[in-house]
């Protein structure tokens, strides 16, 4: 089964997807993002790795337009997106989760995901084919048997389900997942990234921000550590996490 | 069941020559347009307008006036409304930037700046001249107000099941989840605070229709805000049937409390008020559905005590 109805067929182009350049953004005198420039390559995994409070779920808000940069430019696909609202980069194809669940309390867990089908990239009349839609979504991430539930009635673990389903009714290009594995256990971090690949082969390209370092090891296919709004690290996961600098950052000197 | 009523409330005119019976079916009708076209923002969309009364007076205000000056009451009352709606867009373009509290509290500040204005500019009350008076009869503004209460609740019939009542079921339940999955918010609240205003508008022109003599600035009363918030509650926020029951069943109490209790009426309606919010959220059309429910789990809980109780006997030497 694939994530992606057929109107968006994978990209086979392999190039740059998403341009951060120079962002910042400050909360009063802390400056949560600092100066931060990235590029994102269709297809890869990316993994923002960082101590708490060090601007990881800032640059998600920025990338999203949950917030609006102080400085600093966003592209998609070229395209300068520093000024659209947060609707408007969704319909481009910018999806996220959030870190803290947020479902629609009140809505079933299928409607959480037709609303998404119906105004995200691509979304359009409300018809029966967008209702199967997001049930085979539903299905997709294991909550086939929930769709009459409302949000407000799922677990924990349910809920972290509802989130990417509900992201990836959108038809994202870039999906950005914030701690999508806090909270599971062993075997749901397993299903979880198993999923996660599925999404990648689907040529659907994510960025991670996640603590749960061997997973983020697995997964990734680069990393960027952050430290106070600022890059300190970058590269493959091992290399990355090898650096003095990032052992000195989580451990101390 | 909901056709027999349709068809019982169009033939009630040839059936009662009796103005009383007519006069109560208007306003059941009335007070379900205007506590729905609250429901269509409120409810659906989950921003609280506080100057709904606004809408409903400038809508009153226009039809009025024109009608008077020798408009058809089909003309007038359009242009009433356009001029609600009209209103809506120029209220709720600023006024919509604010959230949830601050909304509530700004449109109730500018609907009662409305309201001492049209005080101010025309002091005098509205009386229908002698030659409308022999005119006046109860029927048409009857069917006037069937004809508008049928509208709103498909209007909200058609909402609940479409593309832009999930965009604004989504953004009443988390604005911010509702522009991560792509509903432009602003653009839905507008809209909907526009449609809102146009349809208190129409009751308004409805209202300005029928009565015979009123205060402009009455029109503009925050309790017409107040009464279509409470009914609304009352039969069910957010449903499409919600404010036709409220407004039966506030209709009917308010007949028997105001003449009764006149001095405590409203307190009482303040006491009911919390009473629904607290006890029965959904209001009574929740509760109605509810119901099957609540009688299955009543059943199985009394089956399941007596086969304890059965069990128990058996145990027992």
């Amino acid at each position: 089964m694939t994530v992606r109805p057929e109107p968006f067929a994978p990209h086979r182009v392999q190039g740059t997807l998403l341009q951060v350049e120079g962002l910042c953004k400050a909360f009063g005198g802390l400056r949560a993002v600092d100066d931060l420039s990235f590029e994102l390559t269709e297809g890869e995994i990316l993994g923002l790795l960082g101590p708490n409070g060090s601007g990881k779920t800032t640059v998600f808000n920025l990338i999203a337009g949950a917030l609006r940069a102080d400085a600093g430019r966003v592209r998609l696909s070229g395209r300068d997106i520093t000024r659209h609202p947060a609707s408007i980069r969704t319909r481009l194809g910018i999806a996220r989760t959030f870190q803290l669940v947020r479902p629609l309390p009140h809505l079933t867990a299928l409607d959480n995901v037709l609303v998404a089908q119906l105004f995200g990239r691509g979304g359009g009349p409300l018809r029966p084919e967008a209702r199967d839609a997001s049930r085979r979504l539903l299905d997709l991430v294991g909550l086939g048997a929930k769709t009459s539930v409302p949000g407000v009635n799922l677990t924990l673990v349910e809920r972290k389900r509802l989130e990417i389903a509900r992201a990836l009714a959108t038809h994202p290009r870039v999906l950005l997942l914030d701690e999508p594995l806090g909270g599971l256990n062993a075997t749901e971090v397993e299903t979880a990234l198993a999923l996660f690949r599925k999404i990648r082969a689907d040529a659907i390209t994510l960025v991670i921000v996640e603590h749960n370092v061997p997973a983020v090891r697995s997964l990734c296919d680069r990393l960027i550590v952050l430290n106070s709004g600022r890059r300190i690290a970058e590269g493959k996961p091992d290399e990355a996490l090898a650096r003095p600098e990032v052992i000195e950052v989580y451990l101390g000197r | 069941m909901a056709l027999a009523g349709a068809a019982a409330l169009v033939a009630m005119p040839a059936f009662t020559a009796a103005s009383g019976v007519l006069n109560w079916g208007f306003l059941i009708l009335l007070y379900t347009a205007l506590a729905q076209s609250w429901n269509l923002l409120g409810g659906f969309g989950g921003q609280v307008n506080l100057g709904h009364a606004a809408f409903f007076g400038i809508g009153a205000l226009a039809t009025r006036i024109l009608w008077l000056h020798g408009m058809a009451v089909f003309a007038a009352l359009p242009a009433g409304t356009a001029a609600a709606a009209a209103a809506g867009l120029v209220i709720g373009a600023p006024g919509l930037r604010l959230r949830g509290p601050y909304f509530a509290v700004g449109t109730l500040a500018v609907a009662e700046i409305l309201r001492i204005t049209v005080g101010n500019i025309l002091p005098e009350v509205s009386s229908l001249p002698a030659a409308r008076l022999a005119a006046y009869a109860i029927a048409p503004r009857y069917y006037l107000a069937l004809g508008l209460a049928a509208c709103v609740t498909i209007t909200a019939r058609m909402l609940a099941h479409s593309r832009f009542g999930y965009g604004l079921a989504a953004m009443r339940e988390d604005e911010e989840v509702a522009e991560a999955i792509g509903v432009s918010t602003f653009r839905y609240k507008l809209l909907a605070f526009i449609i809102s205003s146009g349809f208190a508008g129409a009751a308004g022109g409805v209202f300005g229709y029928y009565h015979l003599s009123f205060y402009p600035q009455f029109a503009f009363n925050p309790v017409w805000t107040f009464d279509a918030l409470l009914i609304t509650f009352l039969g069910g926020v957010g449903t499409v049937w919600g404010p036709l029951a409220g407004a039966v069943v506030f209709l009917l109490l308010r007949e028997v409390l105001a003449l009764r209790l006149v001095e405590l009426h409203l307190l009482i309606f303040g006491v009911l008020f919390i009473l629904i919010v607290v006890a029965l959220p959904g209001g009574f059309v929740e509760a109605w559905r509810s119901l099957p429910v609540m009688r299955r789990e009543l059943v199985r809980e009394a089956s399941n005590s007596v086969a304890d109780s059965v069990r128990r006997r058996r145990r027992s030497p």
